[in-house]
């Protein structure tokens, strides 16, 4: 992946409506060679959508659409060789899975020998050669998403989207096929879109993450940056499970330092002044923790220094084997899950003090939604 | 247990046997008045198997007057039905073959692409809403002056469209089952729109076209109306024929039904020939 930083599809405000709503508003995008990009998002957020329209089967209302620097908004889907796997995988169902991976190549004029060279040839690698004489419609769900992995990859496409793949798959058996197209991935080397609703698929696939609502986008970053750095309220909330501790906090200046007041805590935030002084709505502002990242002081002894502490009442246990999600009511009646090792029982109605760092915790604009990084 | 089995058993066949009987007897008994020499055609009590069996109500259809019978006596003036035979095997095939070439590229246009907007598929069902008598005197005037009348182009452009009704509107149904990712699919592979409707489209909704063919087939061969009014000599079909066999005395039973079981023959090979796609047009739903 030498050429990785290279700009394979670029999107300049892409906007799309369908009669009057609309589903994508001004998505500007770089799609880099050889990356996996997942675009996630609740459904009807507009990934699809822009799937549809990189590939040429929508027409973005405005926008422009390059690939590698040429101008393709106006092609048709035949002329910009990309590969579209549909959800359901829209396999010829009347053909055999050989005329199937050799539509493409007949529909472009490749001479015979050539067909069957390269139809075999990915049959291999895909270990489709006992299915090549069945009909298309005979096969499993596993079978069927190979197969239309197979079709697309025989016409050697510049790009490989996807479109939810692997909604149809039962959890056991979803969470194999998502490392098998992983190894795919590795094993072709190819620029692959990919989406989804599901955050984890995401996270694991993905070499960068673009995540979407309402037709916009929120954050493109790294797995990373999107869980670590959220870069609005949006992402923040919609990204982990149990969601980002989201509590409203007030900014205040008392005797020349700055503070983060809650009915429960204070948290001093000197060295966020400029930050916090350039969002819009002051001085409201919402705090944002980790379940994950919330701690219980009595058993870390060490580094207690600069914890922000909360005490509150154990509301709900729910063990998860290793690990158990807490959910605890502050005394301001907040509620705030945290996640914490099983080492330790806990009952409903137990006191507890939790806390945590103050550099861990996100400040985000509650008017824009904005983080403030 | 066994004694409740029984007993739904019974009343399983008693339902079909009813139900077939209902059915079945008018074809039987024109089986059997086919067979039959005129003294029994309205004998009463009614016999199921005629009592002196005869060929001559179908030899009859095609030799009248020549061999020497009381029935060739009757039909003497009949045209051989021959003529008529020939002219329903070209005029119903054609206007058939035509009706769902033109409704599958019309059903596929309104369905994929919304050609016409909302109002044509509706529209084109305006020629079934009135009686069809009701076309026949503005139509027999432009046919008139066309010089259509008694020409199978005449029957077949006629049939033709109205016929179209139903096979646009079954073929559209049809379509409208075929995912349309099927097609991008195709289209994404390379493939013109001409290439996806015949390819891709047409094979998978092959048995929805086999069972409008069916019955559009089925609709043309036993039309009497039309080809009542508009032929007379030349372009005459099978069930104009069946009405020829008539005198001053009354109705010639005898060849009528075995000119009746005679032009079923050909729908009877369609509808066999076309079975095993009617099957799969019924089960199609099942693809995703």
């Amino acid at each position: 992946m030498a050429h990785k930083e290279q700009v394979l599809i670029r999107l300049e405000g892409i906007t799309k409506e369908f009669n009057g709503t609309i589903a994508v508003q001004d998505l500007n995008l770089e799609i880099r060679e050889g990356e996996f990009l997942c675009f996630l998002g609740p459904s009807g957020c507009g990934k699809t959508t822009t799937l549809r329209m990189i590939a040429g089967l929508e027409r973005p209302t405005r926008g422009e659409i390059y690939l590698r620097d040429q101008r393709i908004t106006d092609w048709p889907p035949q002329r910009r060789n990309i590969g579209f796997m549909f959800q359901n995988y829209a396999l010829f169902q009347h053909m055999s899975v050989y005329d199937n991976l050799a539509f493409g190549l007949r529909v472009r004029r490749v001479p015979p020998t050539e067909i069957e060279r390269r139809v075999r040839a990915v049959a291999q690698a895909l270990e489709l050669e006992p299915v090549l004489n069945l009909r298309a419609s005979r096969l499993d769900l596993s079978t069927m998403q190979r197969v239309a992995l197979a079709r697309i990859l025989v016409i050697e496409p510049q790009v490989l989207l996807l479109d939810e793949p692997l909604n149809n798959f039962r959890p056991g058996l979803r969470e194999l096929m998502r490392a098998e197209l992983k190894r795919w991935q590795y094993q072709f080397g190819r620029t692959m879109v990919y989406v989804t609703h599901d955050q984890e698929e995401a996270l694991t696939l993905g070499d960068r993450v673009v995540v979407m609502n309402a037709g916009r986008v929120e954050q493109v970053g790294t797995p990373d940056e999107v869980y670590w750095r959220p870069a609005t309220l949006f992402v923040a909330g919609f990204i982990g499970r149990p969601p980002m501790n989201l509590i409203p906090v007030e900014y205040r200046i008392s005797e020349g330092h700055a503070f983060l007041i809650s009915p429960d805590f204070e948290m001093r935030v000197d060295e966020r002044r400029a930050l916090i002084e350039a969002s819009s709505f002051l001085p409201r502002l919402i705090l944002g923790i980790r379940p994950e990242q919330l701690l219980i002081p009595d058993l870390h002894a060490s580094s207690h220094e600069g914890l922000v502490r909360i005490p509150a009442k154990v509301d709900l246990v729910r063990p998860l084997g290793r690990k158990l999600i807490l959910d605890l009511k502050t005394r301001s009646g907040l509620l705030i899950q945290m996640v914490t090792p099983s080492t330790r029982r806990f009952a409903v109605g137990d006191d507890l003090e939790i806390a945590f760092h103050p550099h861990q915790a996100l400040l985000f604009d509650p008017h824009t939604g904005q983080g403030l990084y | 247990m066994p004694k409740r089995a029984w007993t739904s058993v019974l009343a399983r066949w008693g339902i079909v046997l009813l139900v077939s009987l209902i059915t079945l007897t008018p074809v039987v008994w024109v089986l059997s008045l086919s067979f039959k020499p005129p003294q029994e055609w309205l004998a009463y009590p009614p016999t199921l198997i005629p009592r002196q069996p005869t060929l001559e109500n179908y030899l009859v259809l095609f030799w009248p007057g020549n061999p020497v019978g009381v029935v060739s006596e009757m039909v003497r003036t009949a045209e051989p039905v021959t003529r008529a035979f020939i002219n329903s095997l070209i005029i119903v095939p054609i206007s058939t073959a035509l009706s769902i070439v033109i409704g599958f590229l019309a059903a596929y246009g309104i369905s994929r692409f919304g050609a016409g907007g909302n109002f044509l598929p509706f529209s084109v069902l305006t020629t079934r809403m009135f009686p069809p008598i009701a076309f026949a005197v503005p139509l027999l005037v432009y046919y008139r002056s066309l010089g259509l009348i008694d020409t199978h182009l005449g029957l077949i452009l006629m049939y033709t469209t109205f016929t179209l009704a139903f096979s646009l509107w079954m073929i559209k149904g049809f379509i409208d089952g075929i995912p349309r990712h099927i097609e991008e699919a195709a289209i994404l592979d390379g493939a013109s729109r001409w290439r996806v409707m015949f390819t891709i489209t047409l094979p998978l909704i092959r048995g929805g076209l086999a069972a409008a063919a069916l019955f559009v087939f089925i609709m043309n061969w036993t039309e009497f109306l039309f080809a009542l009014i508009f032929t007379s000599r030349f372009a005459v079909t099978l069930p104009v024929q069946v009405s020829r066999y008539a005198g001053a005395v009354g109705r010639y039973y005898g060849p009528q039904a075995a000119l009746g079981i005679i032009a079923s023959i050909p729908v009877l090979i369609a509808g066999y020939l076309i079975q095993r796609y009617l099957v799969r047009a019924f089960t199609f739903g099942l693809v995703k």
